[in-house]
């Protein structure tokens, strides 16, 4: 009989973690013309700049959204841009969680095993750069030397190839602005990066300088699964023909890499103050992203870690150890693995796409749920015996035991840890921006990507962390105080 | 099994960890609305016995009957069989999250026994009848050990059992408490009430007991009427003990 309620108790949030999974995918089926989802870099720039609120919706979003925008309409698609890492948008595009990708990437012969390339719509090559002060003159000085590359891409690719010639060290980066941030902080010597990308960032003031002559150019194409989403590769080359053939292409490119090209908004104001007011609507928007993301991911997890608990100490042993093993796996993997797991690896399984709110809430669940699940546990097991003797002793059976004598008192004794847990999940939320969840941290790395304040913005934003924190230790505590009059 | 009993304990052995056996092999018959004291030295199995009867310890051998019915049988409900049984503990395990008067009308609101008015009526009865009805609305960590003690018992008689275990009810208790509790229980004998104490009151059992069990190494090994255990016991372990027990 408890066997049966406990399986009820169970089944509710297994049901709603497939409900949630299978009716929030098939939304863009349903829609009378496919919206396709095309992955796309964080700011790498001049092919992709991020805006202010990070995003590619202003004036100068860069050569790649600009080449899109434009076939997008002149051959009457929609899109929706995904905004990740390149090495994401790369598995997520084999995973299919992702129609097509453009961020400047070029065609090789190891990507056209799994990847099918529209025409070229740009000719790229790799560059070495280094500090503008440093001594470095050529490659032949890279010896012993660290030097940065962007995880997946052709400068990796190249760097790689030439680094037993040379003797260097290789540190790898997700993104290209901590990347040169690194170099010009003296971390590392030097770095190779993308040709166009480097000289539109030194033309900003990344403070760099290129070393030698662009290498190893190879050309620049959209990209979509081997054997998948013809249709849209073929829009794809018959708008980039059109782009060519009218003259629009040699424009867009012209804007981002001649002599007058644009440049990135200037912020007049570089005090604290200054970054704050200028900055305070992207700011807001990626903390009401982390709040939200806290609340729904503890919320979640709480309901998890609470089935968890009671399994932990479920009248049958079988529960025990099934328990103690899903705490284990979750509390063993990294947060950031489980997260790529589920964004990227799920879709595999499943056969669709995951949004990237669902897929951080699961991994929040899933991952906090474990570690409150050990609390829940704990904190039962903590209330004296004798209660359970008592209670059972009446005919009390064991769950109504449980619900009415035991988790009570056991509840009182779990507040601290859990408002504890609450707040590394609050803090947790920022592994969540390596899937690309625009949260506070995530708004931050976009934000330096624009104003290369990397000291002050980072400031900012440990600041507003602390202050949430703060906020939420002091209401826990008066909650507490309460509870205990 | 004899329809004449009420509790029959016949040849019962338990062991914690499946080597040592606790109990080893005894018996105990109780005929309704006796007074049966269990007493014997530190270790020698009284609480582990009186907490099979209930079965909040399972048993490997032998059978404990309530009304005939066998809880060593795994058809049995073991739930149902706890309602008619109730059990007072050494430390009192009243619930702290909860006023007196829930600690008394849970279980028989929960198990659908009463509905809440009742429940509260008969509550109040049970707490004038252990003379702690003034404090019906406190919370327990608030009262005396032994004004805890009578609520626990009033919690217990509040299901209405046919039978009441008692395990040393009033070992941690100062000394000016154990009063109120014995004449609690001294008036729920004389009323009837078929009563399991385990107990180091030897004046309590000498005054209330009809039969006096003494445990030693697992087993039964004099039973009798007072007089016979405490005045002329014939094992020799017995007569120790009560030397012992009587002499400090
Ligand atoms: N939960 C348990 N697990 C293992 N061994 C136990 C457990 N409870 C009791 N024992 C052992 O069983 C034996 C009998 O214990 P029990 O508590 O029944 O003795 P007792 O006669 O009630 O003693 P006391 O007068 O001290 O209460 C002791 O050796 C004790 O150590
Ligand atoms: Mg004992």
């Amino acid at each position: 009989m408890h066997l049966k309620k406990l399986r009820k108790l169970l089944l509710l949030p297994v049901s709603l973690l497939i409900a949630a999974l299978f009716l929030t995918a098939p939304k863009a089926q349903a829609a009378s013309k496919k919206t396709y989802i095309i992955g796309t870099d964080q700011t790498f720039k001049p092919f992709e700049i991020q805006d202010k609120d990070g995003t590619y919706n202003g004036k100068n979003p860069g050569i790649d959204i600009e080449i899109l925008r434009e076939i997008a309409k002149h051959e009457n698609f929609k899109y929706e841009l995904k905004i990740m890492s390149f090495n994401a948008d790369v598995q997520a595009l084999q995973s299919g969680q992702i129609d097509g990708m453009i961020a400047g990437m070029s065609v090789t012969e190891e990507r056209k095993k799994t990847i099918d390339f529209s025409n070229s719509y740009y000719t790229d090559g790799v560059c070495l750069a280094v500090a503008k002060d440093s001594k470095i003159t050529s490659m032949k000085d890279l010896k012993g030397k660290t030097v940065n590359v962007k995880t997946g891409t052709t400068s990796a690719i190249y760097a790689k190839s030439i680094q037993k010639k040379y003797g260097f060290k290789l540190k790898y980066y997700t993104n290209s602005n901590t990347s040169w941030a690194d170099v010009k902080a003296g971390n590392a010597d030097a770095c190779f990066d993308d040709g166009p990308s480097l000289r539109y960032g030194i033309a900003n003031g990344t403070g760099l300088r290129i070393v030698g002559k662009q290498v190893s150019n190879a050309p620049l194409a959209f990209a979509v699964k081997k054997g998948e989403n013809q249709e849209l590769l073929k829009m794809f080359n018959d708008g980039l023909a059109w782009l060519k053939k009218t003259g629009r292409l040699k424009k867009i490119v012209n804007k981002y890499t001649s002599k007058k090209a644009v440049k990135s908004q200037v912020v007049a104001d570089t005090s604290i103050l200054g970054l704050i007011k200028d900055n305070a609507g992207a700011l807001l928007q990626g903390l009401w992203m982390t709040i939200e993301l806290s609340i729904v991911g503890i919320l979640a997890a709480l309901v998890f870690g609470l089935i968890l608990g009671i399994m932990g100490i479920a009248e049958h042993k079988f529960w025990h150890g099934l328990a103690n093993v899903i705490i284990y796996i979750f509390r063993g993997i990294p947060m950031m693995v489980l997260a790529f797991f589920i964004y990227i690896g799920m879709p595999t399984l499943l056969g669709h796409k995951l949004p990237l709110f669902t897929a951080g809430i699961l991994t929040l669940m899933l991952d906090e749920g474990a570690y409150i699940g050990a609390i829940v546990r704990g904190g039962f097991e903590s209330v004296d015996v004798g209660q359970w003797e008592a209670a059972r002793s009446l005919g009390l059976p064991y769950y109504k035991a449980l619900w009415k004598v035991v988790a009570p008192q056991g509840f009182k004794l779990m507040i601290p840890s859990l408002v504890n847990q609450f707040i590394i999940t609050l803090k947790d939320t920022s592994i969540l921006s390596a899937i690309g969840v625009m949260d506070l941290t995530q708004t931050g790395a976009n934000l330096i990507a624009q104003n290369f304040q990397g000291f002050k913005m980072w400031l900012i934003i440990a600041v507003i962390y602390l202050i949430i924190i703060t906020l939420l230790t002091w209401l826990s505590n008066y909650i507490q105080k309460k509870m205990q009059h | 099994m004899e329809e004449k009993y009420k509790v029959q304990v016949t040849d019962l052995h338990k062991s914690y960890d499946g080597v040592h056996e606790v109990i080893k092999g005894a018996s105990l018959d109780v005929a309704p609305s006796e007074v049966v004291c269990i007493i014997g030295p530190s270790g020698s199995g009284k609480s582990t016995f009186l907490r099979c009867i209930n079965k909040l310890e399972d048993f490997q051998d032998g059978h404990i009957y309530l009304d005939g019915v066998d809880l060593a049988d795994p058809k049995v409900d073991i739930n149902k069989m706890r309602e008619k049984i109730g059990m007072v503990f050494q430390h009192f395990n009243l619930f702290p999250n909860m006023t007196v008067l829930e600690n008394i009308t849970l279980a028989p609101v929960e198990l659908g026994k009463e509905d809440k008015e009742t429940a509260i009526k008969e509550a109040h009865k049970y707490l004038q009848m252990v003379n702690m009805d003034d404090k019906a609305d406190v919370k327990p960590t608030t009262l005396s050990g032994g004004q805890q003690q009578r609520v626990a018992i009033a919690r217990a008689l509040a299901m209405k059992p046919d039978v009441m275990l008692f395990d040393e009810p009033t070992s941690a208790l100062d000394p000016e408490m154990v009063g109120d509790v014995l004449n609690v229980m001294k008036k729920l004998a004389q009323e009837g009430m078929t009563m399991i104490v385990v107990t180091h009151e030897m004046g309590f059992a000498k005054q209330v007991a009809d039969k006096v069990a003494f445990f030693y190494g697992g087993v039964i090994k004099e039973l009798g009427t007072p007089e016979e255990i405490f005045d002329h016991p014939q094992e020799e372990e017995t007569k120790n003990f009560l030397n012992k027990v009587l002499n400090i």
